[in-house]
């Protein structure tokens, strides 16, 4: 193991003004099974060291998962070397800590990592069988049961220490159907540390009635629809777009955002918060990776942009503080939540004559332009019809703008749900949007 | 030496203590720099280094996999043992003596980023910066990153497999960003390779690249916005070929089709493709950026003909979608690091030429969208469909390519596809890119020559007049 003290003594001696540390060690455990056998088994056990240092205000990092004492001659120099390349002005900083930190509860729990890893295998062999037979139609099943816990150590030479502990499970499924004419895919999943949410029988059913009812869609005539996106696709498309906020991309000019503060961005139904204290959640930090105390924030008020978020080095540019968002070095919200409204999904669907129920969209990392906001994606789901949902709907593409999205969601729902893109978001109903099918 | 030859031995035997039939070590030391330049200013200069290693026990089909970046030799024999309880036969399984295997590589290298000075990675950054801002005046931002590593691999099985290898790669990346009248258009070009720093020297010119980057973000900017329909959609050469990639390539990967996930599952021998399409994954390439001496399971990396004359011909397959599949290896098998258990992968995939021109194709389209550079995609592997977007599109009208247009989206399914292509190019080239799936993100080169698919669906947002 390498003496952190080393480090910072050793790093000063060779010039470096401060000196922080951030180590993280991993475990993480993922079982997949596959026709009802244990298919994929692994575990892991990883340890990552993050060292920033500063030197006349330039700031390098090194990441090193070779930790020891012998090391430490070798990173130093390393880090001489790039900081003499640094040339932008912008003033870094290791951070001296908040007077306050959030105590958290409900991040870690030790009783799921000391479960039998038995248990673990059982769950996802039983959504397997469960999902086996929920229709004739199925045709294969991939199912996963995944756990990670994760430690983190921060301390510096401005003499900060701190440590988060956080644990996550999920399980989740995918499937194929097929009905001889038609083959159709699904996939979801349950993420939480408590092993008691883990309900295979309500998942099983979700997943597969999805997959079957979605047998036979093709495309719709292209004109514009009237839209309900259900909280994953409503999440894809805010993960796509959820960097627009990062100050960082403001600054250097690479965000729609920029000099709409205190602008309408949205409808009156859209709040958006960055939630670092959402209990269950493996993204929950009650500090930064610079070590700022992270804080609950509306990033977006009833349709009004509030704030972008920040790091320690966009925070100082605009004479701002951190917004405690400074992750793997850069600018990151934790728990993007999109908060819900008081209807049901159901009852957005029956509000429309005529429309489109999207279950999925694909491609976000391509069709979807962070710059511009322009986005068009691939989209899968079903058609409206006298308020119910109709037949399926297959290679569409919906496209618009990302600010003209969130300017026409018209009513949001309250089946809020922390999705694996990392998001948490009800469905959403949202005015005519234009797709492009026949 | 990455770990010594009798830790190795050690590991592998502990792995099959209770009757695994096979054991795999693969051992990575990855030593990489990250830097990035934005605004005229170096903004990040990051280096990093790891190491690890993963185990993979295995009977029958049931595979186990496990990792750490511990360097104590029992803390590794420990995780094998740990991996060995998955399996409770009464017999350990003995395995074949380790014999280093050794073809010499063919992927030599002139200058490795641990030589070149700091100095030098500096001023390439700021000339490309450069280049792209002096182009024009819409060009409001330029960022651009530069990466390299040298990645050191031993990998070793209980077949007796034993092989060392030394993989470097260089990429740079520079996204120009344009803007006026209130909205911003990107444009982005980022090759890289399998040699050292000599690429930056011979092999392209920065300068070029930077003002292509800008080229294109400019040209978006003056664009429309893309009309949508159904029309015949011409895609150019080099990263066109991420078409073929997502959308049938991912599909010819054992891992969909062990799984009887894929469209192409009991077409072997079967027509699959218009006859004039002959489809290539060549892992064998010299220096290219999809290449290595051997593929992560230390089997060395071939030239796969996928599909010749429209007709499928190899899957792509790795040691247990092989034993699934009950057929033979292909040297596909690759990983992003000792993170991931290896499975089949593409390495550089394309579509060979073909007999037309870039010209002919151009003036034999009465009315249609000519894909000029293509943007990302995703595929669904189960149903082949995919999604692409487009960076550069102009439509072509009267045999002429016209008018730009902004904001197109390219929807297609990945067999049906295959069947609509109807004229193919002489002008195969290829194109970098990270290809990401189950066993993470690798380097991965898409080609081919410029072609035209007869009708597909194109996604845009000009509105219908």
């Amino acid at each position: 193991m390498m003496s952190f003290d080393n480090l910072f003594t050793r790093a000063k001696e060779k010039g470096f003004d401060d000196v922080q540390i951030f180590l993280t060690g991993n475990r993480d455990l993922s079982i997949e099974v596959f026709e009802g056998e244990t298919e994929k088994y692994e575990i892991a056990d990883t340890t990552s060291l993050t060292i920033k240092a500063t030197k006349d205000g330039k700031m390098v990092t090194f990441v090193t998962e070779v930790i020891n004492d012998s090391e430490i001659e070798f990173i130093v120099d390393e880090m001489l070397k790039n900081v003499e390349i640094i040339t932008s002005t912008d003033k870094s900083e290791i951070y001296a800590g908040d007077p306050e930190y959030q105590k958290m509860t409900g991040m870690y729990n030790k009783e799921l990592e000391d479960m039998d890893v038995k248990e673990k295998i059982d769950i996802a062999k039983n959504l397997d069988e469960l999902i086996q037979h929920e229709d004739p139609k199925v045709k294969t099943v991939e199912s996963q049961y995944g756990e990670s816990s994760r430690t983190i150590l921060l301390q510096n030479t401005k003499g900060l220490k701190l440590t988060d502990h956080l644990n996550s499970g999920y399980l989740g499924a995918s499937v194929i159907v097929n009905d001889g004419k038609d083959q159709r895919t699904n996939f979801d999943a349950i993420i939480s540390n408590d092993f008691v949410d883990f309900q295979p029988k309500e998942l099983s059913a979700e997943i597969v009635k999805t997959a079957v009812d979605s047998l036979g869609a093709k495309p719709v005539p292209s004109k514009k629809y009237p839209i309900v996106f259900d909280r994953n696709a409503t999440s894809i498309l805010l993960s796509a777009f959820m960097q627009i906020f990062s100050a960082e991309n403001v600054q250097k000019d690479m965000s729609l955002l920029k000099g709409k503060l205190e602008t309408r961005i949205g409808s009156e139904k859209v709040n958006i918060a960055d939630d670092p204290f959402r209990k269950k959640s493996s993204l929950s930090r009650s500090f930064d990776d610079e070590g700022v105390a992270t804080k609950y924030k509306m990033l977006v008020e009833n349709g009004i942009l509030k704030t972008y978020l920040h790091n320690l080095k966009t925070a100082k540019k605009d004479g701002v503080k951190s917004t405690g968002n400074g992750f793997r070095g850069s600018v990151d919200a934790t728990n993007f939540t999109l908060l819900p409204g008081d209807k049901t999904k159901e009852e957005l669907i029956g509000s429309l004559q005529e429309g489109l129920y999207i279950i999925e969209v694909q491609g976000a990392h391509a069709g979807a332009n962070p710059v511009s906001g322009d986005f068009s994606l691939q989209a899968m789901g079903f058609v409206i019809r006298d308020g119910k949902q109709a037949e399926p709907v297959a290679l569409i593409t919906v496209a618009s703008n990302f600010i003209d999205f969130l300017t026409n969601i018209e009513d949001v729902a309250n089946d809020i749900k922390t999705t694996i893109y990392g998001i948490t978001c009800p469905s959403v109903k949202v005015r005519p949007l234009s797709v492009s099918g026949l | 030496m990455l770990l010594e030859k009798k830790v190795i031995e050690k590991i592998l035997d502990a792995g099959m203590a209770t009757g695994a039939d096979f054991a795999e070590t693969f051992v990575e030391e990855n030593y990489h720099n990250n830097y990035q330049l934005v605004s005229g200013q170096i903004e990040k200069a990051n280096g990093s280094k790891s190491f690890g290693i993963g185990i993979r026990l295995a009977l029958g089909l049931q595979s186990v996999y496990g990792y750490t970046n511990s360097q104590n030799p029992d803390d590794m024999v420990n995780l094998a043992a740990d991996l060995a309880k998955s399996f409770d036969k009464e017999e350990k399984t003995t395995r074949n003596p380790l014999m280093k295997l050794e073809i010499g590589t063919r992927h030599q290298v002139q200058r490795a980023p641990r030589d070149v000075p700091q100095e030098e990675k500096a001023a390439l950054m700021k000339k490309a910066y450069r280049a792209a801002k002096n182009y024009d005046e819409v060009i409001k931002q330029v960022a651009v990153n530069l990466k390299d590593s040298e990645q050191e691999v031993l990998i070793a099985n209980s077949e007796g497999r034993y092989v060392t290898e030394k993989r470097y790669r260089v990429r740079i990346f520079i996204n120009a960003i344009a803007g006026g009248n209130g909205i911003m258009q990107t444009g982005a070009e980022g090759p890289g390779s399998g040699k050292g720093y000599e690429f930056f020297d011979n092999d392209i010119d920065v300068e070029e690249e930077a003002i292509s980057a800008a080229k294109i973000a400019k040209k978006m900017l003056e664009a429309e916005e893309c009309p949508s329909g159904i029309m015949p959609v011409i895609i150019n050469n080099k990263f066109g070929g991420v078409i073929f990639h997502e959308a049938c390539g991912h599909s010819l990967e054992a891992t969909s089709v062990a799984k009887n996930a894929s469209v192409f599952c009991g077409k072997m021998g079967q027509q699959v493709a218009a006859p004039i399409v002959t489809a290539i994954d060549d892992g064998t390439i010299e220096n290219a950026w999809g290449s290595a001496n051997y593929d992560d399971e230390g089997y060395p990396q071939r030239r796969r003909v996928l599909i010749e004359n429209g007709i499928l011909k190899s899957y792509m397959t790795d040691f247990i979608d092989a034993r699934r599949m009950k057929c033979g290896i292909t040297g596909s098998s690759r990983r992003e690091s000792y993170k991931f258990a290896p499975t089949s992968r593409m390495s550089n995939t394309f579509i060979d030429n073909g007999a037309s021109t870039f010209e002919e194709i151009i003036a034999n389209t009465k009315y249609g969208l000519f894909a000029a550079k293509m943007g990302g995609g995703s595929v669904n592997p189960g149903t082949g469909d995919f999604n692409f977007a487009v960076s550069e599109g102009y439509i072509i009208r009267d045999g002429k390519i016209a008018e730009p247009v902004r904001g197109a989206s390219l929807v297609g399914n990945g067999a049906d596809i295959l069947w609509k292509i109807d004229m193919i190019a002489n002008n195969l080239k290829r194109a970098e890119g990270m290809c990401g799936s189950i066993s993470g993100s690798i380097p991965a080169d898409v080609g081919q020559p410029t072609i035209r698919v007869s009708s597909m669906t194109v996604g845009g947002k000009k509105e219908d007049k």
